[in-house]
């Protein structure tokens, strides 16, 4: 399936910038199931410096700067990618939780120890004795690992009401957990404590995702969003996407752009002003379906 | 290790009969001028959450820890192999990892650390050095075998205190420290600033070098302002330094320029909110950034808190094995990380016997010492440890030895333990012939901490032969060593100083005007429109001092009441309480250098001026004004008379001149254009710059324009003119202590050369005669220049000599 996704963010001060540098990560990854055709990226005004390279987690990373004063910044991400549905292995084939959670220790593979990063604590997520035992009852013992993690997804989506007013970036695990309100950033971060807790590697994945009107209704531009989901390692196979927001194994829908071990390694545009005053921001997606196979 | 009996007992026998000979009572006084030398020169150690509040005196005693020279030897030759397998395992944390992989280091001892910064992985830096300046801390046991407790990797503190104690110790015991052959620590720091200099980015011939602050508020801070002037490096917190093009450039007067070395002590995640953490006030954005392109070098290398870790001491024998082919030469005190399995059960196991410590503390936390837990405390502690293995590691608790401690004429031993430091030197490390030993805060605990409120000792290290001398004098390159004499002042008080003396003048120019216009209100029977009065009334409108209307004729009543308001009102702008109230807050953190009747002259400016219970009348505020001037006079005298000229004073005097030339200018060109120079305003300007009597002695006569303002401004005879403030301020100036390779004339000095020259050349008289005639801003021109330069001087020095957070007064 090939799409094209254009991502515009716009920042307004009500004073002026003086000087602003700027982390973004908006290029899509190159992956197996990601190929992508065209891409670029328009920042006004334009930068004094910029550069790209990959970041430690292999995502595509671009810095600028802006030396010139301006009350408006703009960063315009437009690209054209091809997808690939991934192949999860049927779940009952995989191997016991447990077995996952204990194959660590003693194995220095490359593969290995790039999964291993994702059992430990990070900025925004830490584990905690309340999630394992929320998470416990989707891992009876000896249940194969991926069941388990589709179990919990479901229990997530069932659990939690999507709601776009009760969160923040800045809202801590542990109130959401609380109040069971949040967005799909919430909910993809909490499963992926959930899991940790119980010793289990997941990571944060950050992208869009193609929203389809209504029957017979318009599609409406700008009206899509960034999404944040989770992927897991399943030793053997690798790892593999699930979203609890919506309650599904992403098939070919999803894009993804970049990838951590939460929010605050993948957040599309991270910037340091001075000056600025009061900001808004105005953020439209729009993923369009060119076709394709299914 | 174990130091031949024999040997310590002869170096010992040297320093107390060398202390013997010199008599109790003598050690005793001499004793006490260095604890007060401590105190005057601002030696502090800000303990977090201490109710006595910031800035504690640094506690030193005064007997030196002593090391045979065999025994250093030993020490030396283990520290530097230490460093460097320190920095071969750093190198490759952000390298390749094969230790990883090689299963030399677990894997999760680096995953669960949040010392290990992802975006530094993968850079390079300069030398492939990313240890800098390593710390040990070291602790003897009583068998005499030294053992590493913990390394100290980012940004080691201790050097600049241990060079303190030094200079302190030194000059109290000449002769000890003649007699027991000790060595210099001069060399270090030497060592320590070419190696910095020499890894600057490629092509950068005389590299600038700046010491990074978290500013007034870190524990340390004082020896950050004391190191950053030994060493003869700019003192920068992260607001004076800006990213640009991928450069990093300090904020200056006169623009950007170029940083090429950094000397940070900041810690690696708050030294840059884009890429490190984001909620840092401290850092500079893009630093990264900057590093990563190889356009600035900084010591230590960002991400090297990575093995500040005890969990990583059990893994070190085997590291050094690996990596250098050697064995380790310093044993680590033995430690258990509970991140493995077989480590965790042994910890579980032994509880009882270990002393518990967070492996990647977040803040400061106590050790917790098995044995004092009852059992359900331990079970407690188990079941915390089992829930996240990874976050402890257990110890085995040895027995410091002890140190004889000098307290209140007689000796105490104390638990001691030693931070030792290494700097990169070509190709290697080169330790200090010295340390940094601290001391327990009590004769049975064996913690030791600065922050848990224990002391330090000097430590000596002995030599065999006579020690070359170090010599003092500045070397081609610029001074490594610091200068004991009055020039000598931490920055921090210099700035508190400099502004201490700005608003006690502020105050005094505020009073004087005050007071001319409540006397002039209380006995001018009523009536705004007397001539003097109404003339004040609109100058004071025209300095943004009264609101606009009071330039016209209001009611008396509202007058006054304005008046009462300026004095008395806390939140109004430039209020007389305001002002003192600032005053005394610069006073308050300068007020180790301040003595107690000084103290007390300000005590009572203070009290005076809060709100009153009854309603005051103008005529009881008018006395209070002159109560002021009277206690203000005496806080100028006791500068005067009481202060030794050191720096300090200098500052001081140098804030005095400053204020009053900046006031008296202002005021003279609000007045001349909001009355267009009426003579009604003469006398009050008189009045106000305390010259009545001398032009009276001068002209005998009513005042007159040119007449008075040659008085204000060019005569210097006048102790209140600006002449004469530009005189002492050129005096001030030329004695500044000087930056190396400052280019000469300074700046400061070259503007004062232009106010001077300006202020001779002025033809004052033909300037009033054009007034007169209707030209008036030839005049206002000149007052106008005179104000810009004036203020530009004021934030040179600012800048230059305590360009760290300085208090936001303007």
């Amino acid at each position: 399936m090939r799409y094209t996704i254009s991502h515009t963010t716009t920042y307004r001060y009500s004073d002026e910038v003086s000087v602003s540098h700027h982390l973004a990560r908006l290029k899509p990854r190159q992956s197996a199931g990601q190929r992508c055709v065209n891409c670029e990226q328009a920042i006004e005004p334009s930068p004094a410096a910029r550069s790209e390279r990959e970041d430690y987690f292999g995502n595509i990373v671009t810095f600028f700067a802006i030396h010139t004063p301006h009350e408006q910044l703009k960063v315009q991400a437009r690209c054209e990618i091809d997808v690939t549905p991934p192949t999860a292995p049927p779940p009952e084939q995989t191997p016991p939780w447990e077995q996952v959670r204990d194959g660590f220790e003693g194995d220095p593979s490359t593969e290995t120890l790039a999964a291993y990063e994702f059992v430990f604590d990070s900025p925004l997520i830490r584990t905690s004795r309340t999630l394992a035992e929320y998470a416990a009852e989707s891992f009876p013992p000896g249940r194969a690992f991926l069941q388990g993690v589709t179990d919990l997804t479901r229990r997530i989506h069932g659990d939690f009401i999507f709601d776009a007013k009760a969160t923040t970036v800045a809202t801590p695990l542990n109130e959401v957990f609380e109040s069971r309100r949040g967005v799909c950033q919430d909910f993809a971060q909490l499963q992926i404590a959930c899991l940790r807790s119980l010793g289990l590697p997941a990571r944060y994945v950050s992208g869009y995702l193609e929203t389809r009107p209504p029957p017979g209704r318009p599609r409406l531009a700008g009206a899509d969003a960034s999404h944040a989901w989770v992927s897991v390692y399943n030793p053997g196979t690798g790892w593999i996407d699930v979203d609890p927001t919506n309650n599904q194994a992403p098939a070919n829908r999803h894009i993804t752009v970049a990838w951590g071990r939460d929010f605050s390694d993948v957040s599309p545009i991270r910037g340091v002003i001075l000056g600025g005053g009061d900001h808004a921001v105005n953020v439209a997606v729009d993923v369009i379906a060119l076709g394709g196979e299914e | 290790m174990a130091a031949a009996p024999g040997a310590l007992r002869s170096h010992c026998e040297t320093f107390v009969n060398s202390l013997e000979s010199l008599g109790r009572e003598e050690l005793a006084a001499r004793w006490e001028i260095a604890r007060r030398s401590i105190r005057d020169n601002g030696v502090t150690y800000n303990v977090y959450r201490d109710p006595q509040g910031m800035d504690r005196p640094w506690e030193l005693d005064m007997i030196p820890l002593l090391l045979p020279p065999a025994e250093w030897a030993q020490i030396e030759a283990a520290l530097i192999q230490r460093a460097r397998l320190l920095n071969l395992v750093l190198a490759d944390i952000y390298g390749p990892q094969r230790l990883i992989r090689e299963g030399l280091l677990p894997p999760s001892l680096l995953y669960a650390n949040p010392g290990f910064l992802r975006p530094c992985h993968g850079m390079r830096v300069p030398g492939d050095i990313h240890l800098h300046l390593h710390g040990v801390d070291m602790a003897r046991s009583a068998s005499g075998q030294w053992w590493v407790l913990a390394d100290r990797t980012q940004s080691p503190s201790g050097t600049g205190y241990a060079l303190e104690n030094r200079i302190v110790l030194r000059r109290s015991l000449p002769e000890a420290f003649r007699d027991c052959q000790v060595h210099r620590l001069a060399s270090f720091f030497r060592a320590q600033r070419e190696t910095l200099a020499a890894l600057a980015p490629a092509g950068r011939n005389h590299p600038q070098i700046v010491l990074l602050t978290p500013g007034p508020y870190n524990e340390t801070y004082f020896e950050h302002a004391y190191l950053a002037r030994y060493l003869g490096f700019p003192l920068v917190e992260g607001g004076d330094l800006t990213v640009r093009d991928r450069r990093v450039f300090i904020k200056t007067l006169e623009g950007l320029q170029p940083v090429d070395v950094i000397l940070r002590r900041l810690d690696d995640s708050f030294c840059d909110p884009l890429e490190l953490r984001a909620d840092s006030f401290l850092g500079v954005a893009g630093l990264v950034e900057a590093a990563r392109a190889g356009n600035v070098t900084i010591a230590n290398a960002l991400g090297t808190g990575v093995i500040e870790t005890p969990a990583i001491l059990a893994f070190l024998p085997g590291l050094c094995r690996h990596l250098l082919g050697e064995e380790l030469r310093l044993p680590s005190v033995a430690t258990w990380w509970c991140g493995q399995s077989k480590e965790l059960q042994y910890v579980l196991d032994h509880l009882g016997e270990l002393v518990v410590k967070r492996a990647f503390p977040r803040d400061v936390r106590e050790p917790i010492f098995g044995e004092t837990l009852s059992e359900s405390e331990k079970a407690a502690l188990a079941d915390e440890i089992r829930a996240r293995p990874y976050d402890f590691v257990a110890q085995e608790k040895i027995a410091l030895s002890t140190a004889p401690v000098w307290l209140d004429h007689r000796l105490e031993p104390r638990s001691l333990v030693v931070r030792a430091y290494a700097t990169a030197a070509r190709d290697s490390y080169m330790v200090m012939p010295g340390a940094l030993t601290r001391v327990a805060n009590a004769p049975q605990s064996t913690v030791v901490s600065m922050q848990s409120g224990g002391g330090s000792k000097d430590t000596w290290v002995l030599s065999n032969g006579p020690v070359s001398p170090v010599t003092l004098l500045p070397s081609a390159e610029g001074p490594v060593v610091l200068e004991r004499a009055p020039t000598d002042l931490p920055s921090r008080v210099a700035d508190n100083l400099f502004w201490l003396g700005r608003y006690a003048e502020r105050s005094e120019g505020l009073v004087r005007l005050l007071r001319s216009a409540a006397s002039r209100l209380t006995d001018e029977s009523g009536s705004t429109d007397a001539p003097e009065l109404s003339a004040l009334l609109q100058t004071m409108t025209a300095m943004d001092l009264l609101p606009r209307r009071f330039g016209e004729r209001v009611p008396l009543a509202d007058l006054e009441q304005e008046i009462l308001a300026m004095i008395f009102k806390q939140r109004r702008q430039s209020s007389l309480r305001q002002t003192l109230n600032q005053l005394r807050q610069f006073a308050t953190v300068a007020r180790d250098r301040l003595s107690i009747d000084t103290w007390r002259i300000l005590n009572q400016l203070h009290h005076d001026v809060r709100t009153p219970k009854a309603r005051v009348q103008l005529d009881a505020a008018l006395a209070l004004l002159n109560r002021t001037i009277m206690d203000l006079a005496a806080f100028s005298g006791m500068e005067m008379e009481n202060m030794t000229r050191g720096n300090g004073w200098r500052f001081l005097d140098i804030g005095r001149r400053l204020e009053r030339s900046v006031n008296l200018v202002t005021l003279v060109r609000a007045a001349l254009s909001a009355t267009n120079a009426s003579d009604a305003i003469l006398e009050p300007l008189l009045e106000i710059a305390d010259s009545s009597m001398t032009y009276r002695r001068r002209y005998y006569a009513q005042a007159r324009l040119a007449p008075v303002l040659d008085l204000l401004l060019a005569d210097d005879g006048n102790p209140r003119s600006l002449a004469f403030q530009v005189t002492a301020l050129a005096g001030h100036i030329d004695h500044l202590p000087r930056p190396p390779r400052a280019p000469v004339p300074t700046r400061e000095q070259a503007a004062i050369t232009r106010l001077q020259a300006t202020l001779r050349e002025a033809d004052i008289k033909g300037l009033c005669e054009a007034q007169r005639q209707g030209s008036a801003a030839p005049l206002d021109d000149l007052l106008y220049g005179f104000v810009t330069e004036l203020q530009g001087l004021s934030d040179t020095i600012a800048h230059y000599y305590f360009s760290h957070a300085g208090p936001q007064a303007s």
